[in-house]
């Protein structure tokens, strides 16, 4: 019993995403690491050598009263990951916004796991308000179809940060 | 007109030549594939603008388009399925016609549409999913995953040998003293060995250099870059279409020793493609879902545009068909509710076409009739107008009358032209007795009546007859023929002919009255001796003129007191045998036969006026039988009539036309009143029977009676 007590909250406080912020004057620098386990397909694919990724959004939104949300920035950083199947070295490559943030190799199939569950910290910059803001994070794996035709993004849920003032 | 005018009138155009289009079933296709088109290329042109790679972009934008094809098909059937259901349902609960019909139409068209194609759908998409699913079965997964193993244990072998090889030399060049006796070591131990290359490094300065000539990789290949100055590793690279694996051992006084081998080209071709496939397989593992989805949305897409079209096509036909009948059907309500008559203005073909084109020609037919009837009864509307006989229409219950222009004028009544008024507005205006008389017949009747319209007396002849057959007749028709100025001016020409004949009658006695008179007293200014004689003789001639005068002005006095006729049941052949009996014997030579052929017959007549029409006419008889011969009372009775005749064989009527006879005071004999045939005439006429004379052959006469059954 507490044992399970124990697991239960070790599955509570670990999230499924976390998201480390560090606010400068009009920068943001975001740190995420995927705690969640990686499907199936996904790491079967990797080791077979099919390239894959894992898409990061990052959405910041102000709040406005009597209307919906304000989105102030759209963010995405793509970590890519292939396996040569020859060499077997892991080529790892982090885009942010199309632009190349890293890139890297891997010996082993842990260790690029690693790199594209932990990437490279994303500095992003921030409009300069006297509000709070908000950013919403997520993790997409790959495209699921739900009875067949309807398409989700399978990832981690939604993970939402207040971000202070930014004076 | 200003610019505003301008513009209302481009907007009312550019409103009728949309009204114009959105009904075409073409505009409507090519303006959905339009949209869909473009967007389609929105789309595509978002998502390319976003950098998607070429093959995602192919996926996604194939997946968006049948999404977006199966939506709006969806999206339209439901549409025309639900229109068509809201308006059949409006128009089941307004009642219209056709639309049970449709409404089961459309659902036999639906159900035997729906069912079969979401089986067809669900047994595709489940038999597509399946054959996709065995794209990937476990023996194609085995041979990639056997394929990539082969590659990793090869790549992991040579990696072993190189690593063994490096540390070998190692040791040996470790154990030789100095330099040259090392290089020695090296040179030995590599043709021993068989290694492609064997390379001793000291300060990125290479000490010796020993390559296979044969393997050009590894002529190719630079120094190892090792940063992190790991004493030992092994390390496999691409190089020159092959892979190159070397291994490195760094020696005690910091020198390195580097190992190295290239592997088969051609093997590592074939290695390479096969990785290549069993990346590919992955790939394509990975993008089983969307392929799935695709091929499901395709046979959907597919699917709804069976559907789409056989429901399209089902309402359409339904239409098609049930249009001429329903035309057809509401046609002859609207005749049936009494519209006019008018042709289905459909077109149609077929069998239906056939029935429609029957029905038109019958219209027309029918219209025809109509007009023809329509001229009729203008034709008769002109003569009623024209002639002077009124004439009254009633309907069957004898309620509403109508009347031509002369009833109107006789009734004093000129509504009775324009429209139908109640019989009892006729008891309202005084004239309840025709009113009377016509609620009381029972079938056809005529008689007299006199009518008092605006209190001013007219003499009438009724005629009453029912429209159609007994018992229940369609209407009533009734005549009135106004014989106030007829009878008034038969009376006044009968009265200046019983004046005239009566003056005739007088004046005969009167002359030889006169004559006596004058010779009296001729003879007795004389004094002739004849006085004695001549007195009482003119005396005698004077009274018996007298008398004659007197009998005259008797027999007018019986002609003009002629009483009631009083009616009961008499065996009219024992009446007429009792009156022949009186005539047996009257005059030598003669004969009074009665030849009785009634049996017994009873009839309602007035036996004293009856006795007194057959003396006279057997007087008559006799009188005209100057020599004796015979006189033949037949007293009988045919189909609808009661016949009485005396026939004689004296000289017969002349010349002289036998309606005269029926006159009063008309004598062609000079003696005698005149007065017997009209006396005659008038007792059968009150009798309802008409009397006349005929001639007999080769002589004599006939007095023929004849008194309708029923009125006897």
């Amino acid at each position: 019993m507490v044992l399970a007590a124990l697991l239960l909250a070790a599955a509570v406080a670990q999230p499924e995403l976390d998201v480390a912020l560090q606010v400068v004057p009009g920068r943001l620098t975001v740190q995420m690491i995927v705690h969640q386990e990686l499907p199936v397909e996904w790491t079967s694919a990797l080791a077979g050598g099919a390239p894959v990724s894992i898409t990061y959004r990052l959405h910041l939104y102000r709040n406005r009263r009597w209307l919906w949300d304000q989105r102030l920035a759209s963010h995405e950083l793509v970590v890519k990951a292939q396996r040569d199947p020859l060499t077997g070295v892991f080529a790892l490559v982090a885009e942010l916004d199309k632009e190349i943030l890293a890139s890297g190799q891997e010996s082993s199939q842990e260790q690029a796991v690693r790199w594209v569950t932990s990437p490279p910290s994303v500095e992003v910059p921030v409009p300069v308000r006297h509000e709070p803001l908000w950013l919403f994070v997520r993790a997409e794996f790959f495209t699921r179809y739900k009875l067949l035709v309807i398409p989700t993004a399978e990832g981690t849920e939604w993970v939402q940060r207040a971000i202070g003032e930014t004076p | 007109m200003g610019p505003a005018g301008d513009r209302g009138d481009a907007v009312s155009d550019w409103r009728r030549r949309w009204q114009r289009y959105r009904r075409q079933n073409r505009f409507l296709i090519a303006l959905y594939v339009l949209v869909l088109a473009l967007a389609g290329g929105a789309y595509a042109l978002f998502s390319r603008m976003a950098g998607l790679p070429v093959e995602e972009l192919t996926n996604r934008l194939l997946i968006f388009l049948l999404w977006w094809f199966d939506l709006t098909l969806i999206v339209v059937l439901l549409f025309i399925l639900l229109r068509n259901f809201v308006k059949l349902a409006l128009e089941r609960r307004y009642g219209m016609l056709g639309s049970r019909f449709r409404t089961k139409l459309l659902l036999s068209y639906v159900g035997l549409i729906l069912g079969p194609s979401a089986l067809v759908f669900v047994l595709s998409a489940s038999l597509l999913s399946r054959a996709a699913a065995s794209w990937f079965s476990a023996p194609v997964e085995g041979m990639a995953g056997a394929g990539v193993t082969l590659a990793e244990g090869l790549r992991r072998q040579t990696e072993a040998r190189v690593s063994r090889t490096v540390e070998s030399l190692a040791r040996e060049v470790e154990a030789a003293p100095g330099e040259a006796v090392r290089i020695e070591v090296l040179e030995r131990l590599h043709g021993l060995l068989g290694s492609q290359s064997t390379s001793w490094w000291r300060n990125g300065t290479p000490l010796l250099e020993l390559l296979d000539p044969r393997e050009r990789a590894l002529q190719r290949l630079g120094g190892l870059d090792l940063d992190d100055g790991t004493g030992r590793g092994v390390r496999t690279e691409r190089a020159g279409g092959t892979l190159v694996v070397r291994a490195w051992h760094r020696l005690g006084d910091g020198s390195l020793l580097i190992v190295g081998e290239a592997l088969p080209g051609d093997l590592m071709a074939a290695q390479a493609r096969l990785a290549v496939a069993g990346a590919a397989y992955e790939r394509l593992k990975l993008d089983r879902p969307t392929m799935t989805a695709t091929v499901v949305l395709g046979f959907g897409a597919l699917a709804l545009m069976v559907a789409f079209a056989a429901i399209w096509l089902g309402l359409y036909l339904s239409r098609r068909f049930t249009a001429p009948l329903l035309a057809l059907a509401a046609t002859t309500q609207r005749i049936a509710g009494g519209d006019s008559l008018e042709e289905v203005p459909l077109p149609a073909e077929d069998e239906v076409g056939l029935l429609v084109g029957s029905f038109n020609a019958m219209v027309r037919r029918l219209r025809q009739r109509e007009e023809e009837l329509s001229a009729t009864v203008r034709r008769l509307d002109t003569v009623l107008g024209a002639v002077r006989t009124g004439v009254l229409s009633l309907d069957a219950e004898r309620c509403r009358v109508a009347g031509n222009p002369a009833a109107a004028a006789l009734l004093a009544m000129p509504e009775l032209v324009n429209s139908e008024q109640p019989l009892s507005a006729l008891d309202e205006v005084g004239l309840g007795g025709l009113a009377d008389r016509i609620r009381a017949a029972d079938g056809a009747s005529r008689g007299g009546l006199t009518i008092y319209p605006q209190g001013v007396a007219r003499q009438v002849e009724v005629a009453i007859v029912p429209l159609g057959a007994a018992p229940g007749p369609t209407g009533w028709v009734v005549a009135l023929e106004d014989l106030t100025q007829l009878l008034r001016a038969q009376r006044q020409a009968a009265w200046s002919e019983v004046a005239k004949r009566l003056a005739h009658q007088i004046k005969n006695p009167l002359t030889p009255i006169r004559l006596a008179a004058e010779r009296i007293a001729r003879q007795f200014e004389r004094g002739s001796a004849e006085l004695g004689e001549i007195v009482p003789a003119s005396c005698h001639a004077i009274v018996e003129h007298v008398q004659v005068m007197q009998d005259l002005v008797d027999a007018f006095s019986r002609f003009a007191k002629l009483p009631p006729t009083a009616r009961r049941p008499v065996a009219i052949g024992e009446l007429a045998a009792q009156v022949v009996a009186l005539y047996q014997g009257v005059r030598p030579g003669l004969e009074v036969r009665l030849n009785d052929r009634t049996d017994g017959m009873l009839v309602a007549l007035d036996p004293d006026q009856l006795r007194q029409v057959l003396t006279n006419l057997i007087d008559n008889a006799i009188e005209a039988s100057d020599g004796g011969g015979l006189v033949t009372v037949t007293a009988g009775a045919d189909s609808s009539e009661w016949v009485l005749t005396v026939d004689d064989d004296g000289h017969g009527l002349g010349t002289t036309d036998p309606e005269l006879f029926f006159q009063p005071f008309f004598s062609t004999r000079g003696r005698g009143s005149g007065v017997g045939l009209a006396i005659i005439q008038r007792i059968v006429t009150d009798h309802g029977g008409v009397v006349r004379l005929l001639p007999r052959e080769p002589r004599g006469t006939r007095a023929e009676i004849r008194i309708p059954a029923e009125t006897a």
